[in-house]
């Protein structure tokens, strides 16, 4: 029984040391993992600005936008471009990227080239993300309302019967996809990149549809209510600084904010940039949601 | 106010389970009242047509889910226990308590990659498959438990009286299964009916889902806990209706030795041995495929590198760390409970089973609300995590030590009579014992379960604080798969090791109180 308690109170001791200045920023899983870019940000970071940079994540997508995630937070980063309330005043795009189908190309020789050979084909079997749960979901739809604007319900009646199911968030959609279950996946242009850097992979190919491809910003924003304004500001300027964004660009499989060919990692110079869709009016997500419900299982 | 009356006469002894009983009642009610405070919530019955349709389905789909998983794990149990002396069968039997607790995404792909080549497998058919996967090997176990707490005696009987296979299945194993049958529905029914990884990946379609999704969208993605409420509340509502009207006669408690069984002989011959041993094999590949699923990937190249990381280690390190202690908390809660409900019959099940409805994610919002939006109490991350999967395991850890708690009391009963011990002297001299095996069976659940979760570790875990599953998520989040399914192996690993440990300091010399 002692050694019990001893083992919890060195248990609560350990998550309650504090150190200097703090700045608590949050995040996403992928972002401050390990493996992410996030360690070597905090590093960096560290060396400049005599504060201690504490990230805090979340694994449940969508959550980030969450009144019971921002608490005691001072910056968010991750934010995607439609979640994100402009009226917020120090915020940055840290990074791009456009929502695309990814094939493996030694199983597909005959990728359909737009969007709408894609909606009549019979032979494929897609997974994507349902739109309820997963952020990447609501980008299908938007891009499809983009594309075939009044025509958005019959064709997405048509593209369902290619879809093998509607997975509930990106890993699983993926991980769906590279067990060799569906032929397409619902992800981004640059996930190619992926498997080429890290993994010498080169049969995974993103679609290119002649429609154009619908973007997507990541964005990164001080919080009003955060007591380190100065440091929050300064994380900002941190972030967008050229040497941290080719770190972004190649860890987080994204482009960077900004179009500097030197910024973008060698590997995905050599993919092919979509065409980006006309996309001026930013879309709902919940009327499209409620035209997906009703078309697919009304 | 005649259950006020009736606490206020109870004995000294009963001050820690009456207090447990509290306990559990404010771990469920707190955070919901948080969230009605908080959100000022108000009720309105505002319902498409899509949501009938779907609570619908999700009453059909619960039910068909439990009776296949339950005919199945019976006929499993039943086979088990005739061979049980033979050692592959008591692997199996150890492998069946890990199988429960993998984490849902690596069954869910299991399931696709082995049946998946030879059917259309998403829509009802997946769905059914895929709860019946999962759910089957938790009945196994706890049937196989009961069966095996049958002592000897019945079955030298029943041997005397010359009764065969099936004679002495309806003598004896029969009536065991039987009253296991209520409890193990209304856990089951209530699993698949807040599915949501299975459903959504396996269904296909939004047609076939769960109020689970719809609460979860409210909660994460609109902010609307107005609707989650409420929604929640209509979950609540069909689940205790449906145990109301089928089910609230039952109880586990009921689970008592008949004395006066009839014995009947059977002429009729029963299963070969062959027969049998086939059947086996068939279920066990059957519910296994996940596990072989994991094996399979599991060794790749990116399995040592693993183990130099530092991230693997601060896992393993976690994850021990909030099994060990929820799942201790989580028996004592239990036994002091069981305890309560033997004794006190006005004290129901029915608290405990609910806890599978309430949606992780809302109760998970009620607690962040109450900690760090009123600030209620300050208390450090790993301790919520530790406290709120000892409560979300209750149900289970609850249905695995019933049955043998009933029946092993109930025997003792006139011995300590006699002898006039009671309390916690008599549980831990007379009872506790007999007890060990489920108790740490129990434990050994409780503590693993809590190590699948992922929605309590998202809402409170940090960094530096997270779990084997967690990581395995999180990998692949980063597309990579390769890792995600080597940790699922050491996840797989860490599970046998834990329930090995656990029986072996179960054997040793310091619980031997005999």
């Amino acid at each position: 029984m002692q050694k019990i308690s001893i083992i919890l109170f060195f248990f609560i001791f350990l998550n309650s040391s504090f150190a200097q200045e703090k700045l608590v920023v949050g995040t996403y899983d992928s972002f401050s993992a390990d493996w992410g870019p996030g360690p070597i940000i905090e590093e960096k970071f560290e060396e400049i600005c005599n504060c201690d940079l504490q990230f805090i994540s979340t694994s449940q997508a969508g959550t980030l936008n969450n009144e019971i995630f921002l608490n005691g937070k001072d910056v968010i980063l991750g934010v995607e471009m439609h979640e994100f309330n402009y009226s917020i005043e120090d915020w940055h795009e840290y990074d791009h990227g456009f929502f695309s189908f990814i094939y493996d190309s030694s199983k597909l020789t005959n990728p359909p080239k737009t969007f709408e050979e894609l909606v009549n084909r019979e032979d494929l079997k897609i997974v994507v993300q349902d739109p309820r749960t997963s952020p990447v979901g609501i980008g299908l739809l938007r891009w499809m309302k983009s594309i075939f604007k009044d025509d958005f319900s019959i064709k997405l009646k048509q593209l369902d019967q290619n879809i093998i199911t509607y997975s509930p968030g990106w890993s699983e959609a993926y991980g769906i996809f590279l067990e060799g279950n569906a032929d397409l996946v619902l992800s981004y242009s640059t996930s190619p990149f992926y498997h080429q850097e890290y993994e010498n992979e080169y049969k995974y190919k993103s679609l290119n549809f002649t429609e154009g491809h619908l973007a997507t910003r990541e964005i990164v924003y001080v919080r009003e209510e955060s007591m380190n304004q100065k440091l929050a500001k300064k994380f900002i300027d941190f972030i967008i600084e050229d040497e941290i964004q080719k770190i972004i660009s190649s860890m987080n499989i994204m482009y960077p904010s900004v179009d500097k060919t030197e910024l973008v990692p060698e590997k995905m110079k050599n993919l092919i940039k979509p065409k980006e869709i006309d996309y001026k009016v930013f879309l709902e997500s919940e009327p499209l949601i409620e035209t997906w419900l009703e078309t697919i299982a009304g | 106010m005649k259950l006020g009356l009736r606490l206020l006469q109870a004995n000294i002894k009963d001050l820690i389970p009456i207090g447990v009983f509290f306990l559990v009642l404010a771990a469920v009610v707190l955070p919901v009242f948080g969230l009605v405070y908080y959100y000022n919530f108000s009720f309105t019955l505002n319902f498409s047509n899509y949501y009938f349709t779907i609570i619908f389905f999700t009453i059909f789909q619960s039910f068909a889910s439990a009776f296949f998983s339950i005919v199945i794990g019976s006929v499993f149990a039943l086979l088990l226990i005739r061979h049980r002396h033979h050692k592959t069968i008591k692997l199996i039997v150890n492998f069946l308590s890990i199988l429960f607790v993998l984490p849902t995404i690596l069954s869910v792909f299991g399931i696709l990659t082995f049946y998946g080549q030879y059917f259309s497998i998403y829509g009802i058919i997946g769905i059914l498959l895929g709860h019946t996967i999962l759910n089957t090997p938790l009945i196994t176990r706890i049937i196989f438990q009961s069966l095996n707490d049958i002592s000897s005696n019945e079955y030298m009987l029943a041997k005397q009286m010359s009764l065969d296979k099936l004679g002495i299945f309806f003598a004896i194993e029969w009536p065991i299964i039987k009253k296991n049958i209520p409890s193990l529905f209304v856990i089951v029914f209530f699993i698949c009916f807040v599915s949501f990884t299975p459903v959504l990946i396996l269904g296909g379609s939004p047609k076939y889902s769960t109020l689970e999704v719809a609460i979860y969208y409210s909660v994460i993605f609109n902010n609307d806990f107005d609707a989650a409420l409420n929604l929640l509340l209509i979950q609540l509502s069909i689940c205790l209706f449906i145990y109301a009207a089928f089910f609230k006669n039952f109880k586990s408690s009921n689970f008592i030795i008949d004395e006066q069984r009839n014995f009947y002989e059977n002429k009729k011959r029963g299963f070969s041995f062959y027969f049998e041993i086939i059947f086996i094999i068939l279920i066990s590949i059957f519910i296994f495929s996940p596990i072989c699923f994991i094996i399979l990937n599991g060794f790749n190249k990116e399995l040592i590198n693993i183990f130099s990381s530092s991230y693997l280690w601060h896992a393993i390190n976690n994850t021990f760390v909030i099994c060990f202690f929820s799942g201790t908390i989580s028996v004592f809660v239990a036994l002091n409970y069981l305890n309560l409900i033997y004794r006190k019959k006005y004290f129901t099940e029915i608290l405990i089973y609910s806890l599978i409805i309430f949606s992780p994610v809302v109760m998970a919002v009620g607690y962040y609300i109450l900690l760090f939006k009123i600030s209620l109490f300050d208390i450090p991350n790993i301790l919520i995590v530790i406290v709120l999967n000892a409560i979300f395991s209750l149900p289970f850890t609850y249905n695995f030590l019933a049955p043998s708690y009933f029946k092993v009391t109930h025997e003792n009963e006139d011995i300590s009579k006699s002898i006039n011990m009671y309390g916690l002297q008599r549980f831990l001299i007379i009872d506790f014992p007999r007890l060990k095996v489920p108790i740490i069976t129990a434990f050994s659940v409780s503590s693993i379960l809590s190590a699948s979760d992922l929605v309590i570790i998202s809402f409170f875990g940090t960094n530096s604080l997270s779990t084997l599953t967690q990581t395995i998520y999180r990998l692949m989040g980063s597309y990579r798969m390769d890792e995600a399914y080597s940790v699922s192996l050491i996840l797989l690993m860490f599970c046998i090791c834990y329930f090995g440990a656990s029986y072996v300091f179960m054997k040793g010399k310091l619980w031997n109180t005999h």
